[in-house]
């Protein structure tokens, strides 16, 4: 009887010692998780970030993840790189996309896809409103972001500190989360992403923004949406 | 019984079973494992924006590369997934209604079996095909391992159980 008493007392000892270790690890986890879905103690990713391997194009394509409008069976794959600074970029966001999207795209000729291209130096803010755009995306809301992005150039792109509070801002004039916004926007998410994209860019030869490339031709003018417009037609099956 | 309360045999003999060593490791490193299996998903999912790869590590690389994806579904969910499983079942293990049940050590068995062969696919896959390491795959690779050595033990556990 005394030994069944001190064998019960063992068992309920190493259960007990058992689940402090497992709670223990399991608080652990979940603070490194946490941790690290929260950017980190908030640090804001405002530069492109180091990224090894992307000499595999596959992988950097991968990496990059452009966003499309547009049906993928579309016969015309039209790429454009930007950069959120760009005011060349805002009058493609602004004026021509927009006529693309209502004849183009809209018949099923087209799929748009867009990649961000931060150019960096005088346009410090580029990497990061890039960011936000795919911070918007996560809520389903990126090419209103973008639009809002464009439409609102002159008044962000000025600042000498990070445009937080503005990117903030504008997520809550679309009616996004404001705390998953912030959340988003103030971490280090989708700087990989925004990097493949640069790196993508460059792959490919780009130099400036924007950049338009048709079907892997790449387009002189791609302001000049009539240009575009011929362009497509021209193009196989559209 | 003294208190008078009934209880069947069969009972009395699954109690008096000590809660397995093996089982409490196996629930350990799965734990473990389920937090990096989580964390590479949450990367995947674009919710952490990079990996703590470590100055020569390749972690972007390997999880861009086509064979982050088994069956359509990244492969870190089938982490997540299996990792959960073999929790819950070695934390059932260790009850005192189930400590000593053999079928119990089977589903253990298999399932670590499962998550170790996996496992040496991916490592050889990164090793030959990706040409990259990822520690944190290298890591669930050597928990795998760990958690199917330990539930060889299973196997000594005599049949009547």
């Amino acid at each position: 009887m005394k030994g069944q008493k001190k064998a019960g007392a063992t068992k309920g000892t190493n259960l007990r010692a058992f689940y402090v270790v497992f709670a223990v690890v399991a608080l652990a986890g979940i603070a490194a998780l946490g941790y690290a879905v929260a950017g980190r103690g908030g640090q804001v990713a405002t530069e492109p970030v180091e990224l090894a391997g992307m000499q595999d194009m596959r992988a950097l394509v991968e990496t990059a993840k452009g966003v499309t409008i547009g049906e993928s069976s579309a016969p015309v794959k039209l790429i454009v790189f930007s950069d959120y600074q760009c005011p060349w970029c805002g009058v493609f966001a602004s004026r021509v996309k927009p006529l693309l999207e209502a004849n183009e795209v809209k018949a099923g000729k087209l799929q748009i896809v867009f990649y961000d291209f931060p150019l960096g130096g005088g346009h410090k803010h580029s990497f990061v409103a890039a960011r936000a755009a795919r911070c918007a995306a996560d809520q389903g809301r990126f090419w209103e972001y973008h639009d809002v992005l464009f439409g609102q150039q002159s008044r962000w792109s000025a600042k000498a500190a990070t445009p937080l509070a503005e990117f903030e801002e504008y997520a809550g004039e679309l009616g996004l989360d404001p705390s998953a916004f912030e959340g988003c926007l103030k971490s280090d998410r989708y700087a990989e992403m925004v990097t493949a994209n640069r790196l993508l860019g460059e792959a490919l030869g780009v130099n400036a923004t924007p950049t338009v490339i048709i079907n892997n031709k790449r387009v002189s003018n791609p302001l000049d949406y009539e240009e575009l417009s011929k362009q497509i037609a021209q193009e196989p099956g559209a | 019984m003294s208190d008078g309360v009934r209880r069947s045999p069969s009972l009395e003999v699954r109690g008096a079973e000590s809660p397995p060593l093996n089982r409490m490791g196996i629930a350990l490193l799965s734990l473990v494992g389920l937090f990096i299996a989580g964390y590479m998903l949450l990367y995947k999912l674009g919710w952490i924006g990079a990996l703590a790869c470590g100055v020569a590590g390749s972690c972007n690389v390997v999880q861009a590369s086509s064979w982050a994806v088994f069956l359509e579904i990244p492969v870190p969910a089938w982490g997540v997934g299996g990792y959960t499983a073999l929790l819950i079942v070695a934390l059932a293990g260790i009850q005192p209604g189930l400590a000593g049940d053999r079928r119990v050590g089977l589903v253990v068995v298999a399932l670590g079996a499962i998550a170790f062969v996996f496992s040496a696919y991916l490592t050889v896959l990164e090793a030959f095909v990706i040409h990259a390491w990822c520690r944190w795959c290298v890591g669930s690779a050597v928990l795998a391992t760990l958690i199917f050595i330990l539930s060889l033990a299973e196997l000594r556990r005599p049949r009547s159980r």
